[in-house]
């Protein structure tokens, strides 16, 4: 049973303009739970673990070119289309707005994999090896997923369970984006991010930094885009899985095919 | 104090730091199953321990959490002024360093041909027995230190008459000397990138790996940000290549190698010729009085078409029109602000780029301006050396023939793999060969350098040993950077602290004066009671001793309230730069310029040993664990070359072999190849691919000097290519998620794209 709980939903905010693909969150994440490595056998049989990974497009070619670049992790969804599949109710919505992955529940059925539109469901079809010495440095609070299960982005909810114990059950406080900064609970990826494109928080919370944009994407479904008031967008959002994650589009002050600007 | 165990843990404990859960054992946990609250349960103490992170050229304090004796987890001290809580993703793969599996456990030293094995009185006898024997001109070679690890080292080589040179594959000298030039500065300048309205780069790839990258990438995040300055910036980069700085740039033009001065000469001709300059520039001192027919030879019309920019790009402009655009969105968006570096640099011409650049931002008021570059105050600690100044390639030469001629006999090595990173021309291998040169090593892992040498002195990774530094650049104000053990190595191994040893055999040998410390911390402590006794800055301390504990549990010591000197323009510089143009030679029938580049998270090829770092992808190619040749991919289709084709890349006479990877971006006469792979001797992941997929683009490298700073030219090679008729496979992270990877659209939903755009101002 879980003692003076205080309710959260958890949410993200990527800012595209800000993304420079530089990876410093893909390895803070790979770092911060104990993901496998991914040896170059994993990138050729198109196997790498990567709970966040930085997806490049291409847009036209030289010399009028643009790359561009996209963190996905999981987009934590409040209509997940992952759950209803799981055969043994492995994945669920809990009471933060976090989609958990249970792993001791896991029987590694796959279907989760295959109905999440997002693809940041990992499975792991090998039992994951370190050599011994760098064993010490895994992180005691996150679970070694074995062979056979699935496993993907949590928000890095061990990070939130310390924040809520020191500061919520022990201090009689509340998480905001401030004692969370200050005392190391925002996610490993959140934390890293040199040009703070990823900005996480409560969207429950009047003051998070990341509730005009919920407010936003609330206030303006799909069939409303248009109106919407910040850069504010879902990911695959005619798919209505109501993402816990937002994105903010790239400002583009000179697009492809308008070269009157360039020069 | 001796560091035994025991005091370690006592003083750890001691200065663990504040602002950290401390005792996470909840009272209603304790007692609880977890079986009844999985998900809440949350166990073991962690503590958080400030220190300096080693895997990048510029020092970043860092934060490392720690279990039970074991680091668990590197990021970024929120107080540190430089990276201010932030950090790369090489700061994080310090981990996989500190627990390297293939870790030297002792000392080895050379008997009949190969490295066994000895203890360390055995190789501490060794070392002093050649110091004795052939400590005359030796030649200490570490990588640039600013700490008192610096002091120590000079001393040191100087107390045996020898000399103390730094080693960086990339020097950053030729940079160093324009700043010297332009603004007469011995100490680089901070970049206020995140209050500036519109950036200007030539060449420097800022965003990943130029000189302090991660506090560059903070400053991109506010330039972007419409609450911060004036809005959002505009940011143009120029460059011959379309590296992942490119890729972020609102515009990027392409540029001939080695042109970059001259299109800087061009702008700043149009500035004045325009009177587009801020109002309180001294123009009279700039011109040297000369405004009329300021820079007449570098008008746009003349440098225009030069410069390589295609006609599809210009939209039916001229070169020469494009260039007064650019001159005048730069100048009218203030406060603006022109850097340069890496390739701009490392031109035969690169000094002339670099000055030419910098130059710019007298023109628009930002020479020590909100937006633009803020110069340093001198370090608080005089004894320590600022700047550490990189040997360029000139020494080498000069060490080399030192070597071979006899007169240097003892070389000793601290984290530094020159015979990885000099060109191969340099010859220092074959010097090191040499049976009258003793080499020591102090690398705690094999490299190309530590596998030639006659002795390895295995050093403590950083997170286990002492260290300091004073940032350069600085964030504009003072900063001493700390650098603390947070664990003490795994009971399988047993180095030693470089610093350490070279204080204890000084002593021994020697018992010189201007050593007098036991050991390095005894440095250090020396050097904080000299900064509690300015009495100023970050901490606030009653005692020595106060300030001290206080010192470590920031990370560091700074004042805000210093301030860099006031800079003002030389007379007539823009004649004196103007003189030192020159044009790089014509491109030859069926040659390339070749672009190296410093990796993502490889950088020079200092980490490829860690995991991390080597999977990480390349933000633009997405290849992992090989080294590619990137080819304007219209031509590598015309040519009939697809990826994962090996290409065979001859430079003056020696060539490397590489994986094709056809990029769409990148101008049809420029190649591009990483730096990194390619190395033979060294710990598990850093070696083991083939010649094919793993080489060292270093190597083959003419051994060709930038004008007067005779820092390599590294960006001035021109290459041909030949496809050996062999293929492989790319370990590339692209098309790992092919559902959705095609040209940013929706699969099933065409028209609907992944990345949106925005007009500015839009939403
Ligand atoms: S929130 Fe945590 S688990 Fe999720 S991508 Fe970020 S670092 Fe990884
Ligand atoms: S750390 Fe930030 S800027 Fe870098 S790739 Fe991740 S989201 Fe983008």
């Amino acid at each position: 049973m879980v003692t003076n709980r205080i309710d959260h939903t958890w949410g993200m905010v990527v800012d595209l303009d800000r993304c420079t693909g530089c990876q410093a969150c893909v390895v803070a994440c790979q770092a911060e739970n104990n993901l496998a490595i991914n040896e170059k056998s994993a990138f050729l049989e198109k196997r790498a673990l990567e709970w966040i990974r930085i997806e490049r497009y291409w847009e036209g070619e030289y010399p009028n070119v643009k790359a561009r670049f996209i963190p996905i992790m999981c987009q934590h969804c409040s209509n997940a289309p992952c759950e209803p599949v799981c055969p043994v109710f492995a994945t669920y919505r809990n009471d933060g707005g976090l989609n958990v992955q249970v792993y001791n529940r896991c029987i590694g059925a796959r279907y989760c994999i295959n109905n999440c539109p997002y693809q940041v469901r990992f499975f792991n079809f090998w039992h994951p090896t370190w050599p011994a010495s760098f064993e010490n440095y895994l992180n005691p609070d996150v679970t070694v997923r074995t062979r056979g299960i699935t496993e993907k982005c949590t928000f890095c909810v061990q990070r939130l369970r310390r924040g809520e114990l020191e500061v919520e059950r022990r201090a009689g406080g509340r998480l905001n984006d401030q004692n969370m900064a200050e005392r190391n609970y925002m996610p490993a990826c959140v934390q890293a991010c040199p040009t703070n494109a990823l900005t996480f928080g409560d969207h429950l919370d009047p003051d998070t930094k990341i509730r005009p944009y919920f407010d936003d994407v609330h206030a303006h479904d799909i069939h409303h885009e248009q109106e919407r008031t910040t850069r504010s967008y879902l990911l695959l959002e005619e798919l209505a899985t109501a993402p816990n994650v937002i994105y903010l589009k790239k400002v583009e002050p000179y697009p492809i095919g308008e070269n009157e600007h360039n020069g | 104090m001796k560091l035994t165990r025991r005091n370690f843990l006592a003083w750890a404990g001691l200065s663990a730091i504040g602002a950290v859960a401390c005792d996470a054992f909840g009272d209603d946990l304790k007692t609880q199953s977890p079986v009844n609250q999985p998900e809440d349960l949350v166990k073991g103490r962690d503590n958080w321990y400030a220190t300096l992170c080693r895997h990048c050229p510029s020092s970043e304090g860092v934060l490392v959490r720690v279990m039970e004796g074991r680091a668990k987890k590197v990021q970024g001290n929120p107080k540190y002024p430089i990276n201010l809580g932030k950090q790369s993703a090489r700061c994080d793969a310090g981990l996989q360093a500190l627990y390297h599996p293939d870790r030297l456990a002792g000392p080895l030293l050379r008997i009949n041909g190969t490295l066994q094995p000895v203890g360390w009185n055995i190789a501490l006898d060794k070392l002093k027995e050649q110091l004795e024997t052939r400590g005359e001109d030796l030649v200490l070679v570490t990588e640039p230190l600013s700490g008192p690890l610096g002091t120590i080292a000079g001393r040191f080589a100087q107390a045996f008459g020898g000399s103390h040179i730094t080693f960086e594959a990339l020097s950053n000298a030729t940079y160093q000397a324009a700043v010297k030039n332009v603004f007469d500065q011995e100490l680089l300048p901070d970049l206020d990138i995140g209050n500036a309205n519109f950036l200007l780069s030539f060449g420097a790839d800022f965003l990943s790996t130029w000189i302090s990258p991660t506090r560059w990438s903070i400053g991109f995040g506010d330039l972007r940000d419409a609450e911060v300055g004036s809005g959002r910036g505009t940011f143009v980069q120029i460059d011959p290549r379309f590296s992942m700085t490119a890729a972020n740039a609102d515009k990027w033009l392409p540029i001939k190698p080695g042109m970059e001065g001259h299109l800087a000469l061009s702008l700043a001709h149009v500035i004045v010729q325009e009177k587009l300059q801020a109002d309180d520039v001294d123009l009279q001192a700039l011109t040297g009085g000369q405004e009329a027919g300021f820079l007449a030879d570098f008008s746009p019309e003349s440098i225009g078409p030069k410069l390589g920019w295609p006609e599809a790009m210009l939209g039916g402009r001229s070169a020469a029109e494009s260039i007064r655009e650019l001159a005048r969105d730069f100048a009218s968006h203030r406060p603006s602000l022109a850097i340069g570096g890496d390739s701009a640099g490392a031109q035969k011409n690169g000094l002339f780029n670099l000055e030419a650049i910098y130059a710019l931002n007298y023109l628009v008021g930002s020479v020590g301006a909100t937006g633009g570059l803020r110069f340093n105050p001198k370090s608080p600690l005089p004894e320590w050396p600022q700047p550490p100044v990189v040997a360029a390639l000139a020494q080498w030469q000069q060490v080399v023939s030192a070597l071979n001629e006899g007169k240097t006999k003892l070389l000793l090595v601290h984290q530094a793999d020159p015979v990885y990173g000099l060109p191969q021309a340099v010859g220092l291998e074959d010097a090191i060969k040499r049976t009258d040169v003793f080499t020591v090593s102090f690398s705690p892992f094999l490299d190309e350098t530590s596998a030639l040498a006659d002795l390895i002195l295995p050093d403590r990774i950083y997170l286990e040993d002492w260290g300091a530094d004073t940032p350069n650049p600085g964030p504009g104000f003072q900063v001493v950077g700390i650098q603390q053990p947070v664990v003490n190595p795994l009971s399988s191994l047993d180095p030693r602290s470089f610093g350490d040893i070279l204080l204890s055999t000084a002593q021994e040998l020697r018992e010189d004066a201007r050593l007098p410390w036991n050991n390095l911390l005894e440095a250090l402590e020396e050097s904080s009671n000299a900064l509690f006794a300015l009495d100023r800055g970050s901490i606030d301390a009653g005692s020595e001793k106060e300030f001290w504990t206080k010192l470590l549990r920031q990370g560091g010591w700074w004042d805000e309230k210093t301030t860099g000197p006031a800079v003002k323009p030389t007379e007539g510089l823009y004649s004196q730069i103007a003189k030192g143009a020159s044009e790089p030679a014509a491109l030859g029938s069926s040659e390339f310029y070749l672009i190296p580049f410093a990796h993502n998270t490889l950088l020079d090829g200092r980490n490829t040993h860690l995991p991390w770092a080597q999977s990480a992808p390349d933000p633009i190619t997405t290849v992992t664990w090989q080294t590619w040749v990137e080819v304007n991919a219209r031509r590598a289709s015309d040519m009939g070359w697809r990826e994962g084709d090996v290409i065979r890349i001859e430079a003056n006479g020696s060539f490397i072999q590489a994986l094709l990877y056809p990029n769409p971006a990148l101008p049809p006469d420029v190649v591009a190849v990483p730096m990194g792979q390619g190395r033979r001797n060294g710990p598990g992941y850093a070696v083991g691919g083939e010649e094919r997929e793993s080489s060292n683009i270093l190597s083959i490298l003419d051994a060709a000097l930038v004008n007067e700073t005779g820092a390599l030219a590294w960006a001035g090679n021109r290459v041909r290519l030949a496809p050996t008729g062999e293929s492989l496979r790319v370990s590339k992270f692209e098309g790992e998620y092919a559902a959705r990877e095609i040209g940013n659209q929706i699969i099933n939903n065409p028209g609907e794209e992944i990345i949106k755009t925005v007009a500015p101002g839009g939403h």
